[in-house]
């Protein structure tokens, strides 16, 4: 439960990232023909989150990974019995 | 100059995949990435090499190499050197290897940044691959702690990302500088995530379950290196954003105190280290424009003593006061144990008059407070019973070389602050010493006081976290025009 609490918060992130790069405008930022002037969304934080997505994917899928294999041994998702053993 | 910075960040995370791809050439390779380190460190310190690099029409990405980062850049070559060779011998498969490598490339990333976006992703790298480092054993034990330090390091590096958006937002850059108009809950988010990251003061007690419980080259490297890619950075916006550095200089004196009081209780050889790197990094903030030469005696000494505590037969102190251990590796461990209490003749001596010349007044009595207990606390590996003929089985070459080289360079490192030596600036280091060991005499030898371990669980880190923002939050708002 908690690597999902940690997925929303990872989600929360990447909404605000993508709230600020729409404070200009709301159009996506791909010139084209028929160009709409002004009111473009601002590219640069949607750039730098996707990089957060994708880390934060990997780091979730890691991490499903490490519960999975120490739930195999003593099948509890409880992070207190778990700590309780292992500290 | 610019396209070789930018071929050694690049070349760790080739050669990590390399050794992967060709595992048989893996030992070889990492120990090519090391010495390519060791060759660039070196370079930052001739005239006129270093380095701003901003990316055009970038937002504020920036790269910067100076004699600072040289210094911590140094530090990580030796470290990874000195493991590398350490496991020379064992069965390391191919894939500790890539993950020491790939971990050497993040934290000399960060060395580098002078951007948040840059870092967030150099901290994120270096958080996974220490995750993987750490459970190679693949035991219960390991998985779970490597877990825990997955989770809270990423949990804080999301604080920081939202920090990172604001500075963003006040300044359309994502650069340090831009640490000065944005909002004080972008500074609180920002430190957070660091001060998490670098395991300083109370957000930072999930160093030592994860320190002492790694394996023996993976502590060396995690203390010797990893912790200083958090700390780096808070020392860069020290120094580019002047406003900040009471806070940061705070947080040094505070962490200080905080570890070497857990360390002279401890009664576990890498616990003790453990929290010893939490109040050392103590030191390294407390002077945020001298940091690098005591970073890079710190990270020297630390690997060297996780390594030397790899090798003694127990780790429980007690126990090795009643059996004495073979006098070599006695040796080996007095002098690292001296160099960290600020001996003479070694650079920890150097490093600890540097930092404290420039401390600010407020900060001196807190921090030979910290190098009292500092005295203390080593001096429960100097005083362990030794003899010349007992027959050491865990002892490999490997091990020798390692810790030869890192002590060697303990040594050398003398010439980076050889001002240090005149008659005052000796007396006082010797007398801490003096004070410490009768101290331990006295006091600590016979104490046996179990500290609780409450604030080490899980959610009470994490818990942790959200008052540490708060406290960041008004320190900020309070003492800042920010």
């Amino acid at each position: 439960m908690k690597i999902v609490s940690m997925d929303v918060m990872s989600t929360g992130a990447i909404a605000y990232y993508v709230l600020i790069a729409s404070r200009e405008g709301f159009f996506t930022p791909i010139l084209s023909d028929s160009r709409i002037d002004g009111a473009y969304a601002d590219p640069v934080p949607q750039g730098a989150i996707l990089t957060a997505i994708v880390i934060g994917l990997s780091i979730q899928a890691l991490m499903l990974v490490g519960v999975m294999k120490l739930s195999r041994d003593h099948p509890t998702l409880d992070t207190h019995e778990i700590e309780k053993d292992n500290t | 100059m610019n396209t070789v910075t930018i071929a050694w960040i690049a070349l760790p995370f080739f050669i990590g995949f390399l050794i992967y791809l060709l595992p048989k050439l893996d030992r070889y390779l990492a120990l090519m990435a090391a010495l390519a380190s060791l060759a660039y460190g070196f370079s930052l310190f001739l005239p006129d090499s270093s380095l701003r690099l901003t990316l055009l029409d970038s937002f504020g990405v920036t790269l910067e190499a100076d004699t600072s980062s040289g210094f911590f850049i140094l530090t990580n070559a030796l470290v990874t050197l000195a493991v590398v060779i350490y496991c020379w011998d064992t069965n390391k498969t191919a894939f500790f290897y890539t993950q020491a490598i790939i971990l050497h490339g993040s934290v000399n990333a960060t060395f580098i940044c002078a951007d948040f976006i840059s870092l967030y992703v150099a901290l994120e790298v270096s958080g996974i691959a220490a995750f993987l480092a750490i459970a190679y054993p693949r035991s219960d034990r390991s998985l779970w702690v490597g877990l825990r330090y997955l989770f809270i390091s990423n949990v804080a590096l999301l604080f920081f990302l939202i920090g990172a958006v604001l500075v963003y937002q006040a300044n359309h850059s994502f650069a340090f500088a831009g640490l000065r108009e944005a909002p004080p809950e972008a500074l609180a988010l920002i430190f957070l995530g660091l001060l998490v990251k670098g395991g300083v003061f109370v957000s930072g007690l999930w160093l030592p379950l994860t320190h002492s419980e790694s394996e023996t080259p993976v502590s060396a490297l995690l203390s010797g290196v990893a912790v200083k890619s958090g700390i780096f950075p808070l020392m860069r916006c020290a120094l580019i954003v002047p406003e900040v550095d009471p806070i940061v200089r705070s947080f040094g004196v505070a962490t200080a105190l905080l570890g070497v009081f857990y360390a002279v209780f401890e009664k576990d050889t890498k616990r003790m280290l453990a929290f010893h790197t939490v109040s050392q990094l103590g030191f390294i903030l407390a002077a945020p424009e001298v940091g690098g030469f005591y970073a890079l005696t710190h990270g020297l000494v630390k690997s060297a003593l996780f390594l030397c505590a790899g090798t003694l037969p127990s780790r429980n102190l007690k126990k090795l006061q009643q059996q004495p251990i073979s006098t070599p590796l006695w040796i080996v461990l007095a002098i690292a144990s001296f160099s960290i209490s600020g001996f003479p003749l070694l650079s920890g001596f150097g490093a600890k008059i540097l930092t404290m010349k420039n401390l600010l007044p407020w900060q001196v009595i807190g921090m030979n407070l910290a190098a009292w207990g500092t005295a203390i606390s080593f001096a429960k590996f100097i005083f362990i019973p030794h003899q010349r003929a007992i027959e050491d089985h865990k002892s490999r070459p490997g091990f020798w070389i390692a810790v030869i080289i890192l002590l060697l360079g303990l040594i050398a490192a003398n010439v980076a602050y050889y001002d240090a030596y005149n008659m005052t600036n000796t007396i006082k280091p010797l007398a801490t010493i003096a004070l410490g060991w009768l101290a331990y005499f006295a006091i600590f030898k016979r104490l046996s006081i179990k500290l609780p371990r409450v604030v080490e669980q899980f959610d009470h880190l994490i818990g942790s976290m959200s008052l540490v923002l708060i406290l960041l939050f008004w320190m900020g708002f309070a003492w800042l025009d920010i």
